[in-house]
């Protein structure tokens, strides 16, 4: 198979959709932009420049994405298996030779102790939405059993068990709606969503049953420490959904994080402190380990006020609507389905990420998609977005030769 | 369910997404508005009231006791003037604020008449790295002053007052090995440290003060110090108050450490004296020591240096890390393999001719004119090489090989120092792997007498001492008597630990000991200057020769234990490069035992 640069290159990429190619230009220079100003006080001297690391990531992120833009994503469906059980590899390998930082064990560190590190649960979730979009959009599949319902039940849940076994709830959570969301699209009948999503409340609610209600019965501390062992819970977990409930209660350990970051959030006003303004974050109330990556939010907020939060959430609904837009006109399920998955874990991450931030859900280590600072999640996520490209591109919004998906296409014999 | 049925179905899902999708977002931008708007000048005001400092304190690092209650290693409080330049920035560029901060140290300086301590370039340094910690105007001002400070009218912004325990080691240059002393410890890099000043704890970096260090440790609290306009006057807002380390006592007696140091007093060596009833460390003295007092609140550069191109080696601690051969002091230990292995019986009588021929080689006796015919008895008094050359040659060496690990030569006592040398037991095995050749006869007879490749410690001496003494029970060296006295997990450990129980006959102690009391007892004994009328007391003395064969020195030795009947002290003393044995070390072993009994005869009248 011979590449011809200005057929199967060029076009696509004139092709692209260029309100989410604007869309992104504009948050990943907002965004390094306000890892600078979270860094460059920094009493590290090595953190300072943290902010050219991020446009290292954003510029492999780049390529990452005109990469999957020009593929065409059909060729996806076929490496939805191998991806998966890659991810699932690296999944168990983090486990025996993590990298532990900051009490979680997520890092494969590649190059020697100090160099690149990456997060094979990034990984995890593009190869786990590749695979649900082809199992969601297997020809002549109607869902009316439960059985092929299970099968994907079981196909997300463990990646998510081994995920949680770092730990990181961050990422377990984000899988959760986005396979919901794809179900939904893909027609699977109300009865079944609704089942599910009933099932995960009371999930919710026994979690959340099992941290508060035993304490607030009195009973010690061994009975407190067994009822969350029995329901799977670290006792990290529960102190985070503690301090959601009551900061106050420990100012010092973990409900600083969340009491300054509202602090930051609401000082802000309107119109914001100024650009490298922010005192919360100059002064060092806000913890410089999480200022750049998940509370650059609170960064963005303190300094840029309400206009500026709301610019932010205006870039990520033009991005999410360019993906939604996407989905309307892509000429197949999987193609549909695809751009379904990555509305759901833009949104998940934003809505997340932004609650966590202003005070309104339990610290749960989410980055922001695309200005949080982080290599793996930058680089996966340009990658998705590059695939929601792949699917605009070969649309019915496109000339009829791309329609047919002739480009990069196999047929047999060539 | 045709085909365009299914995609139009899809679109219909689609639609209903984006709505709950949309509500999503709006609600979100609802919250922010509210936050962000509505309530803002809620969290300025938050924001305003946090002047507040997040100031972590180390938990007060444990005290160290000798087993009377003497303090060896304590704390003191160091008082230091803070300043935080961020409350004094000034508008323009930074000199403007460097001008400020001067003028603020200026004014402190001579309204409370202390001399200015830091230079301009440190608050540009400052501001440069390191802006958002406090910086130290004054470190170590006296407790008068600071009251004073505190109760002053002038309202000082941005000025603070810290205090800092530092180590403090009360006895100086006595016990300085065993209690050792501590550095800053550096947090490692990716530990989450979001506090404003951290103030950093000190870690044990030699002896108790480091093999005990996680003991003596404590955990760490922190403190939201609310600085506000009208000077010092902080509330403390929340604590999580820093837990003190846990205090240690130790089996050591001062009182017999500073004998043992006097009695080392001027010459390089080392010794240990031992409970044999129960293996506790009364005293470990390594001669010359270095100065503790000198080491707070840090180890001057100069001091420092001094100590590492001293030539005599102030902070190795011979006591522990020190190996040696042991010369005679290893005689006892032959007498007892060949005896308790039937190989001699202590009635044997061999001939000294002044030497002892094996094959064609000759090994010397150190009398030339020889001892004559001798039993086991008079040749441990006398010390002759030549009778212990025959009892080696019929014991062999394996024997006294086992026996030697038996009674712990070889092997690292556990003393809970840190650096302890485990010395040389050799054998055939190891002169194979070490020099590829056999073991032969002679190596036994050199072997026989202490010298050779065998090395030794006087802390294993002092507790092979402590097992003749007792008669066969090996103690663990036990350092720590009691550890928490100051909190409610105390522990405290009652008896030593046996470390092995060796079933020697009767007999063999009669005529060992009865050797031993014969060399510091009877007229001609080899160590009779350690005698003290009125005090019976069993000995050995020892003199390895070691070094070139134009250069020969001798280490000197003397191993005694005492009273004779009931003893409660089992001592090892090395001298390097004494005269010998007898000569060098038992005139000091007697000063040693008269001090610790005039000790005792004052505890028993006052």
């Amino acid at each position: 198979m011979t590449i011809n640069i200005k057929k199967d290159i060029l076009h696509p990429i004139l092709r692209m959709d260029w309100l989410m190619n604007v869309a992104i230009v504009l948050l990943l220079i907002t965004g390094i932009m306000f890892v600078y100003s979270s860094c460059y006080i920094d009493n590290e001297l090595a953190v300072r420049p943290l902010y050219k690391k991020q446009i290292g990531w954003a510029f492999i992120g780049t390529l990452g994405y005109f990469f999957f833009s020009v593929l065409d994503y059909r060729r996806l469906r076929k490496l939805s298996w191998s991806g998966y059980l890659a991810a699932l590899v690296l999944l168990v390998t983090v486990i025996f030779i993590g990298k532990e930082m900051y009490g979680a064990k997520r890092w494969l560190m590649l190059f020697g102790e100090n160099g690149i590190g990456i997060q094979p649960s990034e990984i995890a979730k593009i190869s786990i939405l590749i695979l649900l979009a082809r199992k969601l959009s297997m020809p002549g599949e109607n869902f009316v059993s439960w059985k092929p319902i299970l099968m994907i039940l079981a196909l997300v849940g463990l990646p998510i068990m081994l995920i949680m076994q770092q730990p990181d709830l961050g990422t377990s959570l984000v899988l959760l709606p986005m396979t919901l969301m794809m179900m939904f699209v893909a027609n699977v009948p109300w009865k079944t969503i609704g089942t599910l999503a009933l099932i995960g409340i009371t999930c919710i609610s026994i979690v959340l049953g099992a941290v508060l209600i035993p304490e607030k019965l009195g009973a010690d501390k061994v009975v407190q420490a067994k009822v969350l062992r029995l329901v799977g819970l670290k006792p990290y977990h529960k102190k985070r959904i503690d301090v959601f409930f009551n900061a106050e209660q420990d100012p010092l350990g973990a409900g600083w994080n969340k009491r300054q970051s509202e602090i930051a959030v609401g000082s802000g006003g309107l119109w914001g402190k100024g650009y490298l303004k922010g005192t919360q974050n100059i002064l060092g109330f806000l913890p410089r380990s999480v200022a750049p990556n998940d509370f650059i939010f609170s960064v963005i907020a303190e300094e840029m006020g309400f206009i500026g939060s709301t610019v932010i959430l205006l870039m990520y609904t033009t991005l999410i609507g360019c993906a939604i837009r996407t989905a309307f006109v892509a000429i197949d399920k999987f193609g549909r389905l695809l751009c379904i998955g990555v509305v759901a874990m833009l949104f998940t991450h934003v809505f997340i990420n932004i609650a966590m931030t202003i005070g309104f859900m339990p610290i749960t280590g989410l980055p922001l998609p695309l200005l949080s600072y982080g290599g793996s999640f930058m680089v996966v996520m340009m990658a998705t977005l590059g695939i929601v490209q792949s699917v605009f591109i070969r649309s019915h919004h496109s000339p009829i030769i791309y329609k047919q998906g002739r480009l990069w296409e196999t047929t047999p014999g060539s | 369910m045709s085909s365009a049925e299914q995609i139009n179905h899809e679109l219909v899902r689609l639609r209903v997404l984006i709505v709950i999708l949309a509500s999503v977002f709006v609600a979100l931008l609802t919250i922010m508005w509210r936050v962000q708007v509505v309530n803002s000048t809620h969290y300025t005001k938050r924001l305003d009231r946090q002047s507040i400092r997040r100031v972590r304190l180390p938990g007060v690092r444990g005290a160290v006791y000798d087993r009377n209650g003497v303090c060896l290693a304590g704390n003191n409080p160091n008082y230091c003037v803070a300043i935080y330049i961020e409350e004094l920035r000034q508008p323009g560029r930074w000199a403007n604020t460097i001008d400020k901060v001067e003028e603020v140290i200026d004014t402190i300086s001579t309204e409370f008449n202390i001399k200015r301590e830091v230079t301009r370039k440190n608050i540009a340094t400052h501001i440069q790295r390191r802006l958002p910690l406090p910086f130290l105007a004054w470190r170590n001002i006296s407790p008068t002053i600071i009251s004073r400070i505190k109760e002053s009218d002038t309202p000082m912004l941005g000025v603070d007052i810290y205090v800092e325990p530092v180590r403090t080691y009360p006895q100086g240059k006595a016990a300085s090995h065993i209690t050792g002393y501590v550095g800053t410890f550096k947090p490692a890099k990716d530990i989450d440290i979001p506090y404003h000043y951290y103030l950093p704890e000190m870690e044990g970096r030699e002896g108790i003060e480091r093999s005990c260090n996680d003991i003596l440790t404590g955990t760490a609290g922190g403190r939201l110090i609310r600085v506000d306009a009208s000077g010092f006057k902080h509330d403390r807002k929340f604590e999580k108050e820093p837990v003190p380390g846990t205090d240690i006592q130790l089996t050591i007696d001062l009182r017999i450490q500073a004998l043992a140091e006097m009695a080392l007093h001027g010459v390089r060596g080392a010794c240990v004296i031992v409970d044999p009833n129960n293996g506790d460390i009364l005293a470990i003295a390594s001669s010359p020591a270095f100065d503790l007092s000198r080491f707070t609140p840090r180890i001057p550069t100069k001091y420092w240096k001094e100590l590492n191109d001293d030539k005599r080696l102030p902070l190795f601690n011979r006591a522990i890390s020190g190996a040696y051969a042991p010369g005679s002091i290893f005689k006892p230990l032959v007498a007892i393999a060949s005896l308790e292995n039937k190989k001699n019986k202590a009635t044997d009588e061999f001939d000294c001719p002044g030497y002892f021929e094996l094959g064609k080689s000759r090994f010397k006796c150190w009398k030339s004119d020889g001892h004559g015919l001798i039993d086991m008895r008079k040749a441990l008094e006398q010390s002759c090489n030549t009778y212990f050359f025959h009892v080696g040659q019929e014991c062999g060496h394996e024997k006294i090989y086992h026996m030697a690990a038996a009674v712990g030569l070889g092997y690292k006592t556990g003393v809970p120092l840190g650096g302890e040398s485990a010395g040389l037991l050799p054998n055939d095995a190891w002169k194979r792997a070490r020099y590829n050749e056999r073991w032969r006869g002679g190596d036994t007879c050199n072997f026989s007498i202490g010298q050779g490749a065998l090395s030794v410690t006087p802390i294993q001496i002092a507790l092979y001492t402590a097992t003749i003494a007792n008669g066969g029970t090996l103690y663990h060296p036990r350092l720590l008597l009691d550890q928490g006295s100051n909190s409610h997990n105390q522990h405290r450990w009652t008896t030593g630990k046996i470390a092995n129980q060796l079933n020697w006959s009767g007999l063999t102690l009669e005529t060992v000991r009865g050797g031993m009391f014969d060399v510091i007892n009877a007229p001609t004994g080899t160590g009779k200057r350690a005698l003290i009328p009125g005090l019976l007391m069993a000995g050995k003395t020892g003199t390895a020769e070691y070094g070139t064969r134009n250069n020969r020195k001798k280490n000197t030795w003397m191993i005694l234990f005492a009273p004779y009947t009931k003893p409660k002290y089992a001592i090892a003393m090395i001298v390097e490069d004494g005269i010998s044995g007898g000569l060098t070390v038992a005139p000091r072993l007697k000063r040693l035992m008269i001090g610790i009994q005039q000790l005792k005869n004052n505890e028993e009248t006052g």
